[in-house]
């Protein structure tokens, strides 16, 4: 390695994260990202891309990662448990979580629990605020969570282990190694986080005065992941996405007195890409095998427990043709066939095809135009029209004006489908007409970005009880989300000194439109904020995050509140410069010892450490 | 006919309340000369609801005012009372709440040997609560027939024993020495000798069994099988275990709720309330009233008493819901805003 790539490469460690249009992607050539059309089709909207730089600073659950960098909210189950989100003001089906371009949320509930996902198992997370169903298809309605695996082609063997050790046995063990030439690329990693998770709740006694702590909140979540890249000439190459993960996982008890229950869920996904570079003309085709599955076990100390289990294929033909230099066409046809059996919902089988085409239109450097538009075609639910539309205009060097309009759905699940008993199969998707305006500005260092949006939301599927006491879903709700995201992004380097600073806002309104009550579980606001600092071999940090309070009932009774709370982490780290690096790090998590829960009666822990070591060879 | 039903009625409610007046006229506590409801809540646990008999007075949330900082547990199933005490059955939560029932004061909790417990009846210090155990979704070799009666020591606390039911269990009731047990996955009326800890020949009345109550040495269960099948209130003399039943027509399918109170059988199905004479042999269709539920409310608590009618809407589950409470013509009285899943009215009195 050169003196310029370190220099480089100390740039990148420095910048919590970088904007989409900064991509540091860029810089490194031959680097063959794994979802285009993320960095194609989102001029007009907002990305935030953690590299893995601040993927290793962060917790090694994904919730963690997200919850200090980005806007969006999470709830969390206790430590390591269940985790879902509210993306500007949407339910947590409405946030896609996309893998190498693969739509992954579940075919059983809609959603993905974040503290299933490691973080370091990929090379980049990129979160898209907004609507994305015209290219992400269902659920992208609040916004669009992009798990990349980016394949290089350049000589390199190189190896990163990261060891973490810290408070209630919590255990990480993440290794990835890069091996690649011009022709072949691979990636294989492997990361096992677990803990015992029993923690003590800061001031809460049982009846008996006894100290209360985390029962039952033992996880463990594997992952093996391998990705191959072979180019066959310039114009051809071939990828491999493969990976496996299980996730064992006890859920922490409210009560001392509950029966203990666990719950083990897994997945395999594989996805087999072509990517054909021929000037003008472009081809990527694309077959996945995607299979999830789960296991509930109401009793732990019985081998007794329900199921549900999913297989797609997905087949997906893009091809993109340059009409003229300023303009690009897509057209996509897609195929998905998912075979569903649990013992909840029988044995089903549910096929989707759908077409879209996609228009990118640069008339100059300074103004960028997209257009998209999808429709599915499918025997279980009548498809809506879905379109995307948006520009982007670059005022001078300070300002970029973006501006998105955009329909968006989310499909019926499995489980609303055909859950016996009250499944409905009567239902329509839900659909959201969504409208945005993002300022950017850039002013040497800084990097302000404001985003105003507005999503109004249809037929919204809630499971209500009916009659006899069976509870059943249907498309009752309409719901009107508005609200403001500013984020903020700033370096500098005095010397040797480099700063760092990043901080994110979410102002957010989601008001059901017959009640005018705020969804509950949508916090009106959130902060998050990341200050660095490294000079030489030293690197440190400071980390904020404040989650305004949220309603846990539908009718806003503000004495069924979770209270506002504010944590903070801190870590510094040693570069003892052994091989290629060897950092000795150390973080103190919520730091100021707040008591605090995301959801009511599943206290988080109290102040906590973690010791890592990172290892690049 | 009817007036001078409600003449006679009115006066001996008169002399009733007048009588009970000499014997004790204060308070003993907060929570006397009242009704508490109960609010099943959701997963983040529920509530008791307390209100005046005259309804002046009203407390939303009993438990959390008098017992700060102390969880009740999810899913409220039951009440049930013996001397100063009340035990407050939380089925999620595998724990019985032990509080003063005038102050509402948390003295013990029952924390070990429940499995899903239901609901509790007392007979000589000792507590009776039916455990759904394990259930055949996840069970299905023994799930249905797991179910037990837990025997509780009201000195200790503690359960001392089981009573193996070798089927499903849910509503108990104490009549004349003899426990009887309903639950709608099974079509027998369980009996029980505590005694004894034994198991007696059931009565087959069909599936779907579940509010039931004893007048005359007649235990009145009401059915509310799923499908295209009838309703019905199953008598059962208990002397000889002879069956009779009131079939209900169509339009009554599907119902809810059945108490007995001086000497009429009330009923509901779908949002309204009905009353025949146990004497009837066929099912009143008038109502007396429909509660006025908002759209996708359902009665999930039903009581007769201090010549009231008391209806809980079990409402959406994520909101508080309402209470609502007519005299015996069905007038309306009052609706009181509760807790989530407001499930039952206990008597305080």
């Amino acid at each position: 390695m050169t003196l310029k790539k370190y220099f480089a490469f100390s740039l990148l460690l420095l910048c919590q994260f970088i904007w989409a249009q900064k991509d540091s992607i860029t810089s490194l050539k031959e680097v063959l990202v794994s979802d285009s059309n993320l960095k194609k089709y989102s001029a007009s909207q907002s990305v935030l891309k953690l590299n893995d730089s601040v993927i290793n600073k962060n917790e090694a659950l994904l919730t963690d990662l997200l919850n200090f960098n980005s806007t969006i909210y999470f709830k969390e189950y206790g430590r390591g448990m269940l985790s879902t989100v509210a993306f500007r003001g949407t339910t947590s089906s409405q946030t896609a979580v996309i893998w190498n371009g693969i739509n992954i949320n579940s075919q059983m509930n809609g959603s993905t629990d974040f503290n299933t996902i490691s973080g370091s198992d990929y090379n980049s997370i990129s979160v898209k605020a907004g609507g994305g169903s015209v290219i992400y298809g269902s659920g992208a309605v609040g916004g669009t969570v992009h798990l990349n695996n980016d394949l290089a082609f350049y000589n390199r063997f190189e190896n990163n282990l990261k060891l973490d050790y810290g408070s209630f046995n919590t255990i990480g063990i993440n290794y990835k190694t890069n091996i690649s030439n011009e022709k072949w690329s691979a990636q294989i990693g492997f990361s096992k986080n677990s803990s015992t998770n029993d923690y003590k709740y800061l001031n809460r006694y049982t009846w008996k005065g006894e100290q209360r702590w985390n029962q039952n909140g033992q996880y463990d979540v594997i992952t093996l992941s391998a990705n191959l890249g072979y180019k066959f000439d310039a114009k051809n190459s071939l990828k491999l996405y493969t990976q496996t993960s299980n996730t064992d996982r006890n859920t922490s008890l409210i009560t001392e007195t509950e029966t203990p229950s666990k719950y083990i869920n897994g997945f395999n996904r594989n996805l087999l890409e072509y990517d054909g570079d021929f000037g003008k003309f472009k081809a990527n085709f694309k077959t996945a095998y995607i299979f999830e599955n789960y296991q509930y076990y109401p009793d732990n100390s019985l081998n007794q427990y329900t199921y549900g289990k999913t297989e797609s294929l997905i087949t997906k033909a893009d091809v993109g043709y340059t009409i003229f230099k300023s303009t690009q066409v897509n057209g996509i046809l897609d195929y998905n066939r998912t075979k569903g059996y649990g013992s909840g919902f029988g044995d089903n089988t549910r096929e989707i095809s759908s077409a879209a085409l996609l228009v990118k239109q640069d008339f100059s450097k300074d103004w960028k135009n997209e257009f998209g538009i999808r429709k599915e075609f499918t025997d279980n639910y009548k498809s809506p029209v879905l379109f995307n539309l948006g520009s982007s205009y670059q005022f001078g060097k300070l300002y970029n004006l973006k501006l998105n309009l955009s329909r968006n759905f989310r499909i019926p699940t499995f489980n609303d489908l055909y859950w016996e008993e009250g499944g409905n199969p009567d239902l329509k998707p839900e659909s959201s007409y969504q409208a945005e305006i993002g300022n950017v500005f850039t002013f040497k260092n800084i990097s302000l970005t404001q985003t105003l949006y507005y999503i109004k939301i249809t037929d919204l599927l809630r499971w209500v009880p009916g009659s006899g006491g069976i509870w059943r879903p249907e498309n009752t709700d309409k719901v009107n989300s508005y609200g403001a995201e500013t984020l903020l992004s700033w370096k500098k380097q005095y010397g040797k000194n480099y700063f760092g600073a990043n901080a994110t806002y979410a102002y957010t309104v989601s008001e059901n439109t017959e009640t005018d009550k705020q969804l509950f579980f949508v916090p009106f606001n959130k902060v998050t904020t990341a200050v660095s600092y490294s000079r030489n071999r030293i690197s440190a940090y400071y980390q904020f995050l404040y989650n305004g309070f949220v309603y846990t009932q539908a009718d806003n009774d503000p004495n069924e509140i979770v209270d506002a709370y504010t944590v903070s982490n801190i870590g510094i780290d040693y570069d003892f410069k052994f091989l290629s690096s060897f950092k000795l790090g150390f973080q103190v998590l919520n730091l100021w010892n707040e008591n605090y829960e995301s959801l009511e009666n599943r206290p988080m822990p109290g102040r906590n450490f973690n010791l890592y070591i990172n290892l690049k060879f | 006919m009817k007036l001078t039903r409600l003449f006679l009625l009115a006066i001996s409610a008169s002399l009733f309340v007048s009588c009970s007046n000499d014997d004790d006229n204060d308070p003993k506590g907060v929570y006397d000369k009242g009704f508490f409801i109960l609010n099943e809540g959701n997963s983040g646990g529920g509530s008791v609801s307390f209100a005046s008999d005259d309804l002046a007075n009203f407390t939303a949330d009993v438990y959390k005012t008098a017992n700060a900082g102390d969880f009740a547990g999810v899913y409220l199933q039951n009440i049930f009372f013996d001397g100063d005490k009340a035990y407050i059955i939380a089925g999620g939560s595998n724990v019985i709440n032990v509080v003063n029932r005038y102050s509402f004061k948390l003295i013990a909790k029952v924390d070990s040997g429940l499995a899903n417990p239901r609901y509790g009846v007392i007979k000589d210090g000792k507590a009776y609560v039916t455990n759904a155990n394990t259930y055949s979704y996840s069970n299905p070799a023994t799930g249905d027939t797991d179910d037990y009666i837990a025997v509780i020591d009201l000195a200790t606390n503690k359960v001392e024993s089981k009573i193996e039911l070798k089927a499903t269990a849910n509503r108990i009731l104490l009549e004349n020495g003899k426990l009887y047990i309903t639950d709608s996955y099974n079509d027998k009326v369980l009996v029980v000798n505590p005694t004894t800890k034994a198991l007696e020949t059931p009565v087959t009345i069909g599936y779907s069994g579940d509010s039931m109550e004893v007048k005359d040495g007649i235990l009145y269960v009401l059915r509310a099988p799923y499908g295209d099948n009838r309703s019905e209130i199953v008598k059962v003399k208990l002397s000889d275990k002879s069956v009779t039943k009131i079939t209900f027509p169509k339009s009554l399918d599907r119902a809810g709720y059945l108490d007995i109170y001086n000497d009429k059988v009330y009923y509901t199905s779908n949002k309204s309330v009905y009353a025949i004479s146990p004497s009837a042999t066929e099912a009143s269709t008038t109502p007396i009233l429909t509660a006025s539920l908002p759209t996708g409310g359902s009665i999930y608590g039903f009581a007769v008493e201090n010549n009231k009618i008391y209806i809980a809407d079990g409402g959406d589950f994520s909101s508080n819901s309402k209470a609502y409470i007519y005299n015996l013509s069905g007038v309306s009285q009052k609706e009181l805003t509760v807790g989530v899943g407001p499930n039952g009215f206990y008597f305080n009195n």
